[in-house]
């Protein structure tokens, strides 16, 4: 875990440009550019509005803000996951040719994520306020359940990268495994509306944890509990702690097989 | 010469592939393999057991036929490889130029590039600017610094490429077989360049199949067959000894002094 630190310190300058430039190759020629990032959630947002206001009315209140809060961060988790998994592949022409650490291939795949994601909750408070949802000020807690799946999320990246070296089946389990972990997590709807006696299954999920916590600061305005926090952030140390040492068994060898 | 400390070290270095007889790249293959029991493996030593030493200002070329592992032991000099056994040492700073267009990112501009191809060497963003201007200059690009390198004819590729990586001033650098893209006049260029770092001694480590190159710009060759090392000599004398050896497959021979000539 030291060496990830280090190391990530070390060639910070060099993840920060492939992060970027895997967002400027994303939004290459696209007349609107950058803008994407923030208008892709915006008209995600007006369909899910659409779609929960006239041909399946919810009581929820707002709903489509009940979803996209905990969409937005499943996005990120699952784009992360499938840039990163391609990440080694993709990047062969440089595993090949250059002395390079290779964490910094799954880490700057998913900082370029985290930009996106960064970008992305601009229209989520704007369509707070556009909608006249309250805006808490429980808002100001939102890096703890942010930094807690980032944990995790490098955690899984690590671990699904080294795998696809070996087995290219990887990226298209991990499509099927993310479609049906969207479903699995509370996003379209909330741990409580699970029955008492099913509710422990979804808190083997880790992703529930920090996903339910963001959902508590932007859309409840209320604190979740220390529990969950904790629960949150140990399953990102472990993920990353077990995802890193695999990395690092196998990265020398993924010259020879990218 | 003895008590100096060398620039490179290289000890019993080898580089064993395992070729896998049609490498299963599925679960699926993997498991109907393992089902027959006929994963079926076998071992190439592509470099076996190479030592040798270099000290700074030394300029030393690898000669060898195709496939004698001269392209591996770079990569492993290099750190893109590491070695199946044996240890390599490199002291200061290190610049591969291993293969036209590696570290470049097609969809940036060449300017981009500059930045990045810097970045994986482990210089600094600051560096690389400071150093940008001189490096346009020397690859002559300047009015396409802006354009995606995707569009680079291969000339401009090593030119920004040679620009980049002896721009930086390392303290070893490592070139394998990229200068002959170049026209005559840029690779004189080259040529002046490779001779200013032996006059600051610096260490050139390079394979290339021009002999008139090689014997123009190194002190001393060492040859490779079948990854083994069988000559480690003055240039002169290695290349002699290459040639004689290659004597036994003519066309081979035929290729190497038609580009030897035109170089």
């Amino acid at each position: 875990m030291k060496e990830l630190c280090r190391e990530t310190y070390r060639y910070r300058e060099l993840i920060w440009a492939l992060a970027l430039r895997e967002l400027k190759v994303r939004y290459k020629r696209s007349v609107l550019g950058f803008m994407w990032a923030l208008l892709n959630p915006a008209l995600l947002m007006l369909v899910l509005t659409v779609v929960f206001t006239t041909i399946m009315p919810t009581n929820v209140k707002h709903f489509s803000l009940f979803l996209l809060s905990t969409m937005l961060l499943f996005i990120f988790f699952s784009q992360s996951l499938s840039y990163a998994v391609e990440a080694m592949v993709g990047n062969a022409e440089l595993i090949k040719k250059v002395a390079v650490p290779k964490l910094v291939f799954p880490v700057s795949a998913v900082l370029s994520n985290i930009i996106n994601l960064g970008l992305s909750l601009i229209p989520l408070v704007l369509l707070t306020f556009a909608m006249g949802h309250p805006f808490y000020w429980t808002w100001i807690f939102i890096p703890i359940p942010l930094a807690a799946l980032t944990l995790f999320t490098l955690g899984a990246t690590f671990f699904f990268a080294t795998a696809n070296v070996y087995y290219r089946d990887v990226s298209h389990i991990i499509q099927i495994v993310l479609q049906a972990l969207f479903y699995l997590t509370p996003i379209i709807y909330s741990i409580d509306q699970i029955p008492i006696k099913y509710r422990w299954m979804f808190w083997l999920n880790p992703l529930t944890f920090s996903l339910s916590d963001f959902r508590m600061y932007t859309y409840y305005g209320m604190l979740p509990s220390f529990a969950s926090i904790a629960a949150s952030f140990v399953t990102g140390f472990l993920a990353l702690g077990i995802g890193f040492a695999v990395f690092r068994k196998y990265q020398h060898e993924f010259v020879f097989y990218v | 010469m003895a008590n100096r400390t060398p620039a490179i070290k290289a000890e019993g270095l080898s580089q064993c592939f395992r070729v896998m007889h049609e490498r299963p790249d599925s679960i699926r293959e993997l498991f109907t393999r393992f089902l027959r029991q006929n994963v079926e493996y076998s071992y190439f030593d592509a470099v076996k057991d190479v030592s040798f030493e270099m000290f700074p200002g030394e300029s030393v070329a690898i000669l060898g036929r195709n496939g004698s592992g001269k392209s591996t032991l770079l990569k492993m000099v290099a750190g893109v490889f590491k070695p199946t056994s044996g240890k390599v040492m490199v002291r200061g700073s290190v610049a591969p130029l291993l293969e036209l267009g590696a570290g470049m990112h097609p969809e940036l501009t060449g300017r981009e590039n500059i930045v990045l191809n810097g970045l994986l060497m482990g210089y600094s963003k600051a560096e690389m600017l400071a150093k940008q201007s001189s490096i346009i200059d020397f690859a002559e690009i300047h009015e396409f610094i802006d354009t995606p390198v995707k569009q680079y004819s291969s000339g401009m590729y090593m030119r920004l490429a040679f620009a980049v990586a002896t721009e930086v001033d390392p303290d070893v650098l490592i070139i394998d077989e990229i200068l002959a893209v170049g026209d005559m006049k840029f690779q004189a260029k080259c040529m002046e360049r490779l001779h200013a770092f032996r006059r600051h001694n610096k260490t050139i480590l390079l394979v290339s199949h021009a002999l008139g190159h090689v014997a123009a710009s190194c002190d001393r060759a060492i040859l490779l067959e079948a990854g083994r090392v069988v000559q480690d000599a003055a240039v002169q004398v290695a290349i002699a000894d290459f040639k004689q050896r290659m004597g036994l497959a003519d066309e081979e021979v035929e290729m190497l002094t038609d580009a030897a000539a035109t170089h």
